[in-house]
């Protein structure tokens, strides 16, 4: 597995974030899509990932990390910690109020 | 708040009280202590030309202070409200104060000289929350007020029995008494703080969503905003048409830029750029300490680098107005109260460009 798959699979996952639904089905789609990408990446590859963020990409992330947070299955935990640590450094305290704020959840 | 000279200021130390401070050489004073609140002070403003204050606090109540010889002699204003004043201002003409509250609306109040008493008007519609900030347009007619239901709207407060029809602004023509001139969608939080630019042509609002945004009535009312990595802002205020100053729970005042032909708004540097202390090493039994309280032996500071130790909540402009601001006044939940030299900041801090 290269690690250009992963970045791909991943930048399609945040573009197609379904932005204003009310869907309830389509979320846990969304939510499911995007907990699969971020648990296939290795440690060392996340920083890169981020970095190629924009800010409201960095804000979308930390959405779903806090989602993925909420509903834990076995692995996922750790590495979530390790993308909340990389999206942190980037997107600082503000991103994680904007994901307290945010009227539209993911 | 501060009136212009002679150095005077007026604060409420979390009580029902104000208390007047006077600046002698180096040192502040108490000369005034007013008490006539039932509640605790919210909202104090000090119109410089006429030297009056006005109060509001949470008794539903405003007072106008006149001073009489050497005693403040307050006159109640009734604000026809049901629940807590939040914010009072004084407008650029002195003939009007409006207050901000939690009953979910506005009160313009005006002197009215045939029955010898303040009166006010409300404005409701469409306000869905408690108003937490006002600042006026230099025309006295148009105010900015920022609310708890996220947005930062434009009225016009225009009372014609103390003023003639307003001229047409970047903001519309029309402006009878309670119009909505401008209103924001952006925002996710409470909006803490509104500014409008020296000329009005611009208004500034912070939000409980850690965002800075600026409407610009030149651009046909665009809105720029800025998501910032900070903890949320709580004031901000213009020092120059194209920079603002704003500070909050990161206990920090910061500057921004507003870059008018891209229509971007970007953060400028913090302000409060602590000396670097010498870093010495824990003694062992400072390591037990730590372990024992924090239950971690790290080394980290863990009391704040800032010069505030506790959120900012306010920012005056002191000397120089919002177009060329020189001095700003900045206080905050610690009980302290700092004033900034632009001048100085400018050649400490390298990078910092103020356009």
């Amino acid at each position: 597995r290269r690690t250009g798959e992963a970045l791909r699979a991943f930048h399609t996952a945040i573009r197609s974030s379904p932005g204003n639904t009310r869907s309830q089905a389509m979320k846990e789609q969304a939510q499911g899509t995007m907990l699969k990408v971020l648990t296939s990446f290795k440690s060392s590859e996340i920083e890169q990932a981020v970095n190629s963020l924009d800010r409201n990409g960095v804000d979308l992330l930390m959405k779903y990390i806090y989602k993925g947070f909420e509903k834990p299955t076995e692995n996922s935990s750790a590495i979530l910690l390790q993308w909340h640590e990389k999206a942190l450094a980037v997107g600082g305290l503000g991103s994680i109020i904007r994901v307290l704020t945010a009227r539209k959840t993911v | 708040s501060w009136p212009l000279s002679p150095p005077e200021i007026a604060l409420c130390p979390n009580n029902h009280e104000v208390h007047i401070y006077r600046k002698d050489g180096a040192k502040w004073s108490k000369v005034h202590e007013l008490k006539e609140h039932n509640g605790q002070v919210t909202g104090i403003d000090w119109a410089p030309e006429s030297n009056r204050l006005v109060t509001c606090g949470t008794d539903r109540n405003a007072y106008v202070w006149t001073l009489k010889g050497n005693v403040w002699k307050p006159t109640l204003v009734i604000l026809r409200i049901n629940r807590a004043a939040r914010c009072v201002k004084w407008s650029p003409r002195e003939n009007k104060f409006a207050v901000g509250s939690g009953s979910r609306l506005i009160s313009i109040c005006y002197f009215e000289q045939e029955n010898d008493w303040w009166v006010c008007k409300h404005i409701k519609k469409p306000i869905r929350s408690t108003v937490l900030s006002l600042d006026w347009h230099p025309n006295n007619v148009l105010l900015a007020a920022g609310s708890c239901d996220f947005k930062c709207r434009i009225f016009s407060a225009y009372i014609k029995e103390v003023e003639e029809r307003p001229s047409p602004t970047p903001w519309g023509s029309k402006m009878p008494f309670g119009e909505l001139m401008f209103e924001s969608s952006s925002s996710c939080g409470w909006v803490h703080s509104v500014s409008f630019s020296a000329s009005g042509s611009r208004v500034a609002w912070v939000s409980h969503d850690s965002t800075l945004c600026l409407a610009d009535a030149g651009k046909k009312m665009a809105v720029a905003s800025l998501c910032t990595e900070t903890l949320p802002l709580l004031a901000v205020t213009f020092i120059t048409e194209h920079s603002l100053v704003a500070a909050g729970h990161d206990c920090c005042p910061m500057l921004f830029t507003y870059e008018e032909s891209q229509g971007t708004l970007t953060f400028g540097g913090k302000l409060d750029v602590p000396k670097q202390s010498s870093q010495r090493g824990l003694t062992a039994r400072e390591r037990f300490q730590n372990l024992d309280k924090k239950a971690s032996s790290d080394t980290a500071n863990a009391s704040l680098d800032t010069l505030h130790k506790n959120s900012i909540s306010q920012i005056s402009v002191l000397t120089g107005g919002k177009d060329k601001c020189s001095q700003f006044c900045t206080t905050g939940m610690d009980g302290g109260m700092s004033i900034w030299d632009v001048k100085s900041l400018e050649s400490a801090l390298k990078d910092l460009k103020i356009k």
